[in-house]
């Protein structure tokens, strides 16, 4: 009976009397034919593209009338240096799909180095982030210094904020797979990881086009 | 539960047993759930890495190009070559191309009701005059 009411709600299905016996029911079974946590990951996604667009969006409506004191985007951007940043970023995308293709061969050795390397790539842009906040901030950019001050630092904040989430996934990750707790049958794991990662990713190409490479007015 | 339900669930547990509904769960094998046709093979991945090196290259080069060139030309290129690392990224890496519409439809929303929404907020304020 607990067997019918189950699935007549609409919840998975069972082939035996006993439910919590190995294989007795596909876990992952939904209406969609998808795994509801895939689903959820690419709508969270959705939802974050109207968060970042809410943030670059009032960088583009305060861009060139800046309102304050404090140096503007010609005094401080290193166009070279976050060019690296954001190479290394890039970069990042590719050892993290490599590592979804590890795991979907089985190779745990390689699952652990690309994930470890997609760790430590995103380390080393934030990083770099670090470095460029505390050279605005030596410059007199703060975050209430001016209209750009705010919208820049809160942009690319929340962007490195995702970032180091990201990295401490990773991480948890890498600790999992070294423990032997991350089987090729959970490979779904890594690839949902890897769809917040990639869109960290995509969002900063955004971000880097429209704030450090869009010519600034008047230049 | 009345007797009509129990025969409903009863004849909906044995369709989705035998896959009847179109949404069986279980993918073919070397595929994970939500996947229609395999991921690309690593070697695919590095040519794209080294395609969004190049674009990367040269959208960068471009943001340094000077002269008589209007700036409303500089923003179209940067903006054209954004717009195509983003969707390479999201096509390969995301996996998009390979993977079950829907998951494309969701995304695709996210991002169109973001540039409705914020292109009305930005042309309120006359940002593009």
């Amino acid at each position: 009976m607990a067997t019918i009411e189950q699935t007549a709600a609409g919840s998975t299905p069972a082939t035996t009397g006993d439910d919590h016996a190995a294989g007795a029911h596909d876990p992952h079974a939904t209406s969609t034919g998808v795994t509801h946590t895939k689903l959820a990951m690419w709508i969270f996604l959705a939802s974050d593209c109207l968060f970042f667009g809410a943030f670059i969006s009032a960088y583009m409506l305060y861009r060139g009338r800046n309102v304050g004191s404090g140096p503007t985007q010609r005094d401080l951007f290193d166009i070279p240096f976050t060019s690296a940043t954001s190479f290394i970023l890039l970069m990042s995308s590719l050892t993290m799909v490599l590592a979804l293709a590890a795991i979907q061969r089985g190779d745990h050795r390689r699952v652990r180095i690309w994930l470890l390397a997609t760790a430590l790539l995103g380390a080393t842009f934030i990083g770099g982030q670090v470095f460029e906040f505390t050279e605005f901030t030596r410059e007199g950019l703060h975050v209430d210094t001016s209209l750009f001050g705010s919208t820049f630092f809160l942009l690319t904040g929340f962007h490195g904020a995702h970032v180091t989430i990201g990295i401490i996934w990773l991480l948890s990750l890498w600790g999992m797979s070294s423990r032997g707790r991350l089987p090729q049958a959970k490979a779904e794991s890594v690839e949902i990881a890897g769809l917040y990662w990639h869109f960290v990713d995509v969002v900063w190409i955004v971000i880097f086009t429209i704030i450090y490479l869009v010519p600034q007015p008047g230049s | 539960m009345s007797e009509g339900t129990l025969e409903r669930a009863e004849e909906d547990l044995r369709a989705v047993e035998h896959g009847e509904f179109g949404h069986a769960m279980e993918p073919a094998p070397g595929l994970l759930p939500g996947e229609l046709r395999p991921h690309p093979s690593p070697f695919k991945y590095v040519v794209i890495a080294v395609v969004l090196c190049v674009v990367t290259a040269a959208e960068v080069a471009v943001s340094y190009l000077e002269g008589d060139i209007p700036d409303g030309l500089i923003i179209t290129l940067l903006m054209i070559m954004a717009i195509m690392k983003f969707w390479t990224v999201a096509a390969w890496y995301m996996h998009l191309q390979t993977d079950k519409p829907i998951f494309r439809r969701f995304f695709v929303l996210g991002i169109v009701a973001a540039v409705i929404l914020y292109t009305i907020v930005l042309a309120t304020f006359h940002v593009f005059a």
